[in-house]
């Protein structure tokens, strides 16, 4: 059983993966518009609740909350896009059609986002720090770990909600219905403690409060991996969910 | 290769319909037929896109799967390109999940084929900079960058103006004559004229095969055109239906 297990493990194993990440990082960088997006959105979104809210704290409260958002939304909805395109253009078909295992292409889609989503958290951390002033404990390694986890849920989502969407257009309409009420349920700008009961219940099945939580722990008190454990098994969860589901569903669009 | 009874389905409509065929190595080999008639699906079964319902298919010995996509070339009907990529890149990135991992061959095999498809001063533009015919080149480029023995290309010839359609039969030829197999499907009688051998389809159906001109003498009449013969296999098939 562990055997076999092993060998389809070997057998599947995602050689291809950097070929496909490295595709994906020339297919955005060459696309200046969404390079200067993924920079400039989340310094301007930071520093206008800096401006906005000028008591001390605020910013060091939402600042690691926006962390875990960006890299849900940016993750979600590029990949989601790509995907699609994929779809579209008809390359799924091709890339189908040669021996490419579905592990080599989320595995290749996982490294290119890994790449653009810690870039981003990189420039967000050392923005809030050295321009806006504020004072944060906890590695950056860490951060960056907690960050993967993340965009790996988000990567995989991005990849199974892209089925159901025609065209850019509609997955574009996926932004409300998937991450802004998490923006709003999830503890990004105020507490979960002070909604409804019935809100608290959702909030606590959407991964974005688990992702808040744990990078708010790192970021504001130091914590460090293990003590955020809770958060980081359910996130892993998350993926693992995601990651079934996108696998799932990969091939269509190949053969319809 | 060898495709035997081999049936599919679509929404309970059958797109192909216990179709067998046998493809000798070394030929270009023309699936005709109106839209519709079922030509991209037995493409898609043959590449190992789609699994037949009914039936077994065989390509150089073994069913088609992940094993045997290093053996085959596939240009679908959309140009299937990254549109932002360069020629260049998108014909390397086809290369490599081909698996052709020593870059210095690499290099020289992408240069061969971007050569051959007369796109080698473009090869840095972005492919959406590129008009409907150069797409097609890249395409085909991309499809046969790691010289694949087997190679389907789904109406390669769609939407090109006569001279290119000249070019890419002389692409084909050439390729034909280096061993390589070729399954080219078209609704143009044109097409059908440079093929060694043809299959002529019809409601997921071959109503029949053989070279243009067994086709052609196969109507009785001398003068017949492939055309002709199409219309009289079409009208025979319809007799015994």
């Amino acid at each position: 059983m562990l055997s076999s297990t092993l060998s389809i493990a070997m057998r599947e194993m995602p050689s291809h993966a950097f070929t496909i990440a490295g595709r994906i990082v020339r297919q955005l960088i060459r696309d200046r518009r969404t390079m200067a997006m993924i920079v400039v959105v989340p310094l301007v979104v930071m520093s206008l609740i800096g401006l906005s809210f000028p008591e001390e704290g605020v910013l060091d409260f939402i600042a690691p909350a926006l962390l875990a958002t960006l890299a849900l939304f940016f993750s979600f909805l590029l990949t989601g896009i790509s995907f699609l395109r994929e779809r579209s253009q008809g390359t799924m078909e091709r890339l189908m059609a040669s021996p490419l295992s579905r592990l080599d292409i989320v595995v290749g889609y996982l490294f290119g986002f890994f790449i653009f989503a810690l870039t981003q958290t990189l420039i967000i951390v050392l923005f809030t720090i050295y321009v806006l002033g504020v004072n944060y404990y906890g590695d950056l390694w860490q951060i960056f770990i907690f960050q993967i986890v993340v965009i790996t849920g988000a990567v995989n989502l991005g990849i199974f909600i892209s089925t159901f969407a025609r065209n850019e257009f509609q997955m574009v309409q996926f932004i409300p219905l998937i991450i802004i009420p998490q923006v709003f349920l999830c503890g990004v700008i105020w507490p979960v403690e002070q909604m409804p009961d019935y809100l608290q219940w959702l909030s606590a099945v959407l991964p974005l409060t688990y992702a808040v939580d744990g990078l708010r722990d790192i970021m504001l008190l130091g914590r460090n991996l293990i003590d955020v454990g809770s958060e980081l098994v359910v996130l892993i969860g998350f993926a693992a969910v995601t990651s079934i589901l996108a696998a799932i569903t990969l091939r269509r669009g190949a053969a319809s | 290769m060898a495709l035997d009874r081999v049936s599919f389905n679509y929404n309970g409509i059958k797109a192909v319909d216990e179709l067998s065929l046998e493809v000798p190595g070394g030929i270009s080999f023309g699936l005709l037929g109106p839209n519709g008639a079922g030509k991209t699906t037995l493409i898609r079964l043959m590449v190992g896109l789609l699994r037949p319902r009914t039936g077994s298919i065989q390509i150089l010995g073994k069913a088609p799967s992940r094993k045997t996509a290093h053996l085959i070339g596939y240009m679908p009907q959309l140009h299937s390109l990254y549109s932002e990529l360069s020629v260049w890149h998108n014909v390397d990135f086809f290369a490599q999940i081909y698996g052709m991992r020593d870059k210095h061959r690499r290099e020289q095999q992408i240069e061969e084929v971007i050569r051959l498809v007369d796109l080698w001063p473009r090869r840095k533009d972005p492919v959406l900079s590129l008009s409907g015919g150069m797409k097609q080149r890249v395409s085909l480029a991309c499809a046969i960058v790691h010289k694949p023995p087997l190679l389907f290309l789904d109406e390669p010839t769609v939407g090109l103006d006569p001279e290119l359609r000249v070019t890419f039969w002389d692409y084909f030829t050439a390729l034909t004559q280096q061993g390589a197999t070729l399954i080219i499907s078209s609704h143009t009688m044109d097409d059908a004229a440079h093929c060694h051998r043809l299959a002529f389809m019809r409601q997921g159906k071959v109503i029949a095969q053989g070279s243009p001109d067994e086709l052609r003498q196969a109507t009785g009449r001398p003068e017949a055109t492939l055309e002709d013969a199409f219309l009289y296999f079409i009208h025979r098939d319809e007799g015994n239906a």
